[in-house]
């Protein structure tokens, strides 16, 4: 129990992919801008993570490591195809949304980065969790992100109006600018001022 | 272990496996999504057709049966004006009277692509929308948006029997999309020209 805690629970605090590893940024930018697709993209790069995780941690034994990488690239590629080739059938709207960055998502340094640091030395069930705990991580601050720039932006949660018509008329007007991905950037900068300042050991000059 | 895996068989036997082994998972998942996605994309079409005809409470639930209820005829033309068999140009009717045309061009990144819908009288634009693969968002991408597109309706593109340019509000910050975007609709309408001309002498 004490280790599905630590691997599952801790990358949702103090091991955070985006705001501690600072990994993943570019598709927490793109994607955010409303909760729907966050939330999409976030549950595809926790499946991702998890399955190529569990995936790689299987052959460990027997990938041979003058190939290693390819061998990671070929699996994570081939399961993010399936995911893309899914949300395209099942999921249209979202996946036009999403556009390339479905396809980017192989190349995700969380990805790859846990692959590398954990599932080629660790257990399978082991590195299921980890890769599952890190994938929350990411779509856990992708959520936040996105609900702040929705709301903010769009004065909508998941497409539905939330802001009162009545504040529209007594002057009240969505904020432009958290449509756009630098606000993404300005929002997950809070998200880390928050966390590093409950956590002060987090803090690089506070360590002995 | 028997065999030292970092032999140069072994790689080359590895890789062989694990590449068959994904081509043949793959193969089979496309084969397996592609009606859906076919279906999606037809869809998709039929809804911006309709919306561009003015039908706006369309979704992919109703898309197939609104389709089927508005779109009175759908035929090809060839650069006369002419329904043939072998006509270039795709012509929806919809409701009798509007006629919706399918637009393709470049913007600033990528192609974009749209449709326009003229009234009967062959002298005014019902409604338009457009899509894009690859427009900045909040620049080139907010021709996409309603407010962008509503402002077609009621334009004309014949004044006297003669073809007029179009005229648009650009989209400030995004002049080569919106650069683009008149340029698709000048060229289309000129391709249609002849079809115009016959539906109102």
């Amino acid at each position: 129990m004490s280790n599905f805690k630590k691997l599952v629970i801790e990358p949702l605090r103090k091991t955070n992919p985006v705001t501690v590893l600072v990994l993943g940024i570019c598709s927490c930018l793109a994607v955010t801008a409303q909760l729907k697709p966050a939330l999409v993209m976030g549950a595809s790069v926790t499946v991702v993570t998890a399955l190529s995780n569990l995936i790689i941690s299987l052959l460990r034994k027997g990938i041979p490591n003058r190939i290693r990488i390819i061998v990671q690239l070929v699996v994570v590629a081939t399961l993010v195809i399936l995911i893309d080739q899914f949300l395209k059938a099942f999921a249209y709207d979202v996946s036009k949304q999403l556009s390339v960055y479905v396809g980017l998502i192989i190349t995700n340094c969380i990805i790859m980065g846990r692959l590398e640091a954990f599932a080629l030395s660790h257990g399978p069930w082991e590195s299921f969790l980890d890769g599952l705990g890190n994938g929350l991580g990411y779509s856990l601050i992708l959520v936040i992100v996105a609900f702040f720039r929705e709301l903010f932006g769009s004065g909508t949660l998941l497409g539905y109006q939330v802001i009162p018509q009545s504040f529209y008329e007594a002057g009240y007007m969505n904020n432009g600018l958290m449509i756009l991905p630098p606000m993404a950037l300005i929002v997950v900068g809070i998200i880390i001022w928050i966390q590093r300042t409950r956590h002060p050991e987090m803090q690089e000059n506070n360590q002995k | 272990m028997k065999k030292d895996i970092n032999s140069n068989g072994y790689i080359f036997l590895y890789a062989t496996i694990l590449i068959v082994v994904v081509a043949a998972l793959l193969t089979a998942a496309v084969l397996w999504f592609h009606p859906f996605q076919e279906r999606n994309e037809k869809n998709e079409k039929r809804i911006n057709i309709l919306r561009a005809a003015g039908i706006t409470d369309v979704n992919a639930d109703n898309a197939a049966r609104l389709f089927e209820e508005h779109c009175t005829a759908s035929f090809l033309l060839d650069e006369n004006g002419d329904a043939t068999d072998d006509g270039t140009l795709p012509l929806f009717v919809i409701d009798r009277q509007i006629s919706v045309i399918p637009m393709k061009g470049n913007g600033l990144w990528g192609p974009i692509s749209g449709y326009l819908a003229i009234a009967a009288d062959g002298n005014t634009i019902v409604g338009a929308n457009f899509d894009h693969k690859s427009e900045t968002p909040g620049l080139g991408g907010e021709i996409t948006t309603e407010k962008f597109q509503n402002q077609f309706r009621g334009k004309p593109i014949r004044e006297g029997g003669q073809m007029v340019p179009i005229e648009f509000d650009a989209i400030t910050g995004a002049t080569k999309t919106s650069n683009g975007v008149k340029e698709m609709i000048d060229n289309t309408l000129q391709m249609y020209a002849p079809f115009f001309e016959k539906l109102n002498p």
